[in-house]
């Protein structure tokens, strides 16, 4: 099972179009890898497919870069009791 | 000047302070008034206690079917007695919408009024608009009215170059006498004095107001001369200090306490040639003009007259009370007009489609949070219209959000939150981006596309 990291990365490549070997955990999504606004929800909502959980929509979309994502997706599924691979 | 003389210590807080007792969104803003203003005239610091707004008697008064009919190919018959019903309903049990005024000189004309009078509605009260003939006493006398409007125009621009009287003194002489056939007749004159904005006020309108009054000291109270101060070409001001023939606060002076006409017996009709019709008309009722005369969305000669739903707005702001006022009922009028071919702005306020209606994502996102950021009251609740977003390219997610969720009537913790909307939101950006798309996205378009993307939410409050 890939591990949150590798899933975040792959999901961010496909919805921002960019190659996933370009992402690193200190980018912003915004600044750095160029998210738009609409991109931004269809990143959250990706997230949420991905992993099977739902999130707060302010939380997740006051998450800036692509390692404070992980981190925050681990804890909505420890939370949420979905089991994923650190 | 330039250099700070006071300092201003910050108030601060951790819970805001929507001022909400002049905000009260379940209302129009209320206008609070510090009383006294004091203008000078003739040189002299003279006081309008403009604090009493909220307890004297004001009226809105509508010339819908004279003036603002003389801009537009004329009504039916039933068309007017279905506006007049409505406009009854809009003033509501006190008469807050007073009186209408009705030509008299065709068959049409005065079969609208019987029609009109049948419904039995206490107000508006219905008058009759004369030229200033003696011999049209007789149609007001045939029809019944107690009260009619006649022109008496007091510039010399009127009385000279239109009129074509001699003099000043032969003009008024033959006001005088058509007042006097009224008096007669048994019908309450209201003068119109036409461009009155335009007129020496100290040389001809002020000496004629005082045979005016002298006159009426020899008739019944109820026949007493009404005096209209008609703005013809919109030239009236507002700004306290302008000079006089233009200063509305000196005019409503010199005619309320220099002649002594009382205020109930004033009335302001303004034309919107300087955008300033609405403003000059609650000018008029706060320094002393207890009536204002306006026309349903400002319809009327040219550029138009001071707009009913606009005074009626002032109205309750001024008043701080809804007064019996169904605010409702101007929706259904502008919708009506729609319907007969009278077209009203988009963006016109209180009554274009798109009067509360926002393009801009940023805006959206805070009507999302909390609808009075961005609506200028309760719209619903005064006038059946939530607020609306339009959806371009520059509404975002918020925009789509807000507009799914108006769509879907859904409210609290029920709505579709921002990240559910993404499809949507994908599907109107590549509208722009991908298809070069210029024009905003209709309605329908987006109808189609919420029962394609949201199939479970159109079955549930779609189907339902």
């Amino acid at each position: 099972m890939a591990t949150v990291a590798e899933r975040v990365k792959a999901v961010t490549a496909r919805v921002l179009r960019v190659p996933p070997e370009d992402i690193r955990p200190e980018h912003s999504f915004t600044e750095d890898l160029g998210a738009e606004s609409v991109q931004s929800i269809e990143l959250v909502a990706m997230f949420e497919e991905e992993f099977g959980i739902e999130m707060d929509e302010d939380a997740a979309l006051s998450v800036e870069t692509v390692g404070a994502a992980v981190k925050f997706i681990t804890n909505v599924c420890k939370e949420q009791g979905v089991d994923v691979e650190e | 000047m330039g250099k700070a003389k006071k300092s201003h210590p910050l108030a601060d807080a951790t819970r805001p302070n929507l001022l909400e007792d002049v905000f009260p969104h379940t209302l129009p803003p209320l206008i609070r008034l510090n009383g006294p203003i004091i203008e000078r005239i003739d040189g002299k610091p003279v006081e309008f206690d403009v604090s009493d707004i909220k307890s004297r008697p004001i009226f809105i008064s509508d010339t819908t079917f004279r003036d603002g009919q003389q801009s537009l190919p004329p009504y039916t018959i039933d068309q007017m007695v279905h506006i007049y019903d409505l406009l009854s309903r809009l003033g509501g049990p006190n008469g807050v919408v007073r009186q209408t005024e009705f030509f008299l000189y065709t068959k049409n004309d005065r079969a609208t009024l019987d029609k009109c009078r049948e419904l039995g509605h206490k107000y508006p009260e219905c008058t009759g608009w004369i030229r200033a003939v003696k011999g049209d006493f007789r149609l007001v006398k045939e029809m019944g009215l107690k009260e009619t409007g006649m022109l008496t125009s007091c510039s010399d621009y009127h009385v000279f170059q239109k009129l074509k009287f001699a003099s000043r003194k032969a003009c008024i002489d033959s006001y005088c006498e058509v007042v006097a056939a009224a008096f007669e007749a048994g019908v309450r004159p209201r003068c119109h004095l036409e461009d009155i904005t335009r007129a020496d006020i100290e040389g001809f309108v002020l000496p004629f107001i005082d045979r005016l009054m002298e006159m009426s000291e020899q008739v019944p109270e109820e026949l007493s001369v009404k005096i209209r101060l008609c703005d013809t070409m919109g030239f009236g001001i507002s700004y306290p200090g302008a000079q006089l023939p233009r200063s509305i606060p000196k005019l409503i002076y010199k005619l309320n306490r220099e002649c002594g006409v009382p205020s109930d017996r004033l009335e302001w009709h303004g034309h919107n040639d300087f955008h300033k019709v609405h403003i000059n008309g609650s000018t008029a009722w706060l320094y002393g003009c207890d009536v204002v005369n306006t026309t349903l969305f400002g319809f009327g000669e040219r550029t138009g007259n001071p707009p009913l739903e606009g005074a009626i707005f002032e109205y309750i702001a001024l008043k701080g009370d809804t007064c019996g006022i169904d605010t409702l009922a101007i929706t259904e009028l502008a919708e009506y007009m729609r319907s007969i071919g009278l077209p009203i702005p988009e963006n016109y306020p209180f009554a274009g489609r798109g009067f509360n209606t926002t393009r801009a994502g940023i805006h959206a996102g805070g009507l999302r949070q909390d609808e009075r950021i961005y609506n200028i009251f309760d719209t619903e609740k005064l006038l059946g219209r939530p607020p609306r977003v339009a959806i371009t390219d520059k509404s975002g997610a918020d925009g789509v959000a807000h507009w799914l969720n108006e769509f879907f009537g859904l409210k609290g913790e029920d709505r579709i939150n921002k990240i559910k909307v993404h499809k949507l939101a994908r599907w109107v950006i590549d509208q722009y981006d991908e298809e070069g798309r210029l024009t905003a996205i209709s309605d329908k378009e987006l109808e189609a596309k919420a029962r394609e993307f949201y199939p479970e939410y159109w079955k549930k409050y779609r189907q339902a």
